[in-house]
């Protein structure tokens, strides 16, 4: 079919299908956003923590950081993990220094 | 038929409008994988299974947080651009180590800022099938970005949030952290003996458990017989859900501390001593994200906790 609507699709299809076009690499570039849809579309991380909690309970005795490495171990029952052979000695961070430039 | 000439012009219309976006430029956001830098300076041979080798943080003010990482830590920074916001790298003398990325937050948005830690692996793909069959969930899926490498986001089964990277160039070498480096990370856990065990499935960690005071659980994550994390029980009077905290090496933490204070920030944790006989704290930059500070010095210059 020849008719005037003939120009008028071209004049709609030819740019809708630059536009599919160029969405569809933004798509396959940015992937993700499952967890966040607000995600940004090139990079993906987002916000992550609910808004507002605080912190507390950090009594004495809570503690979090590493050993200074040889530490005594304790060898509880009903551990979900394996452990180590009790040989094994409690390990430490890397302690030797960056060379210097 | 003869095309008349209304038909001519809709015509080359339509040809111009495809011919002018094609030939609009690039938007920054398809340029971005390309952009999005390595973890690295140099590319390295080293491989560090389980080692956290980066962080990422989303704000809503990225020029105030590069104010107030630049005064705390003296890092520096460089955009990248990422389309509809601007990442931008921190370094310190040279090495990178984190990135910002900025958005603004929505108005329905009930979620905060917060530093995204990265740990390294070795096949991003194997990594999440083994995460997914124990439990986790996948928030962000596996994607390549040719200078970092390829990455995705999980939550764990307690539902701490966490990324695992494998790197194109290399893991970070195994130095002690200089002073505005990120030094340590825990998890703070419901149950950290179930945590230790889906971690230790996924990375292959050695699991090690601390003698503590007070119940809690104090279990440290290690490869390459280098301890590269805690997992702990977050504290009952906590409101916060499991979560992954990061520590930055700090001379002085109480001095860092007052000075987050002066730039803006919050001080959650006050500084106290902690088992490895540093000084550690929690603090909150300007736009709420929570950090550690933590003390390291090369000799056990303080008391270490009984």
């Amino acid at each position: 079919m020849n008719t005037p609507f003939k120009s008028v699709r071209l004049l709609v299809i030819g740019p809708a299908v630059a536009i599919a076009v160029a969405t569809g690499c933004v798509a396959s570039v940015g992937g993700g956003g499952r967890y966040d849809d607000s995600v940004d579309v090139s990079y993906g991380v987002g916000f992550y923590e609910p808004y507002g909690y605080d912190y507390g309970g950090w009594g004495p005795g809570y503690r979090v950081g590493p050993s200074r490495g040889g530490e005594n171990r304790r060898d509880r029952a009903g551990r979900a993990y394996h452990a180590p052979q009790p040989s094994r000695r409690t390990p430490s961070i890397p302690t030797h220094s960056r060379p210097h430039r | 038929m003869t095309a008349t000439p209304l038909r001519i012009r809709a015509r080359w219309l339509g040809i111009g409008l495809s011919a002018a976006l094609w030939a609009m430029p690039v938007p920054a956001a398809f340029a971005a994988p390309d952009q999005i830098p390595s973890v690295v300076e140099t590319p390295t041979s080293e491989h560090h299974v389980g080692k956290m080798i980066w962080a990422d943080l989303v704000t809503p003010d990225l020029e105030g947080a590069k104010r107030f990482y630049t005064a705390l830590f003296g890092w520096t920074f460089r955009d990248v651009p990422t389309g509809p916001s601007t990442y931008a790298v921190a370094s310190l003398d040279g090495r990178p180590v984190a990135g910002v990325l900025g958005r603004a937050a929505r108005p329905d948005e009930h979620r905060q800022p917060a530093w995204l830690t990265f740990i390294a692996v070795s096949d991003v793909d194997a990594a999440k099938a083994t995460a997914i069959g124990h439990g986790a969930k996948v928030l962000l899926e596996p994607k390549t970005f040719p200078s970092r490498g390829r990455q995705a986001v999980f939550a764990d089964p307690d539902g701490a949030v966490f990324a695992v990277l494998a790197s194109s160039r290399g893991d970070p070498a195994d130095f002690l952290a200089a002073p505005g480096e990120w030094i340590w990370s825990s998890l703070l856990a419901s149950d950290p003996n179930a945590s230790a065990a889906f971690y230790q499935t996924l990375l292959g960690y050695d699991v090690y458990d601390l003698e503590t005071e007070g119940g809690a659980d104090h279990l440290i994550l290690s490869t390459d017989d280098y301890a590269r994390a805690s997992v702990v029980t977050l504290p009952a009077g906590s409101h916060r859900h499991p979560h992954w905290l990061n520590f930055v090496r700090v001379l002085d933490t109480a001095s860092a501390a007052a000075k987050v204070t002066a730039l803006g920030g919050r001080v959650l944790v006050q500084p106290h001593l902690d088992r490895h006989g540093g000084m550690v704290a929690v603090v909150a930059d300007p736009a709420g994200a929570p950090f550690g500070l933590m003390e390291w010095t090369d000799s056990d210059t303080k008391v270490e906790p009984k």
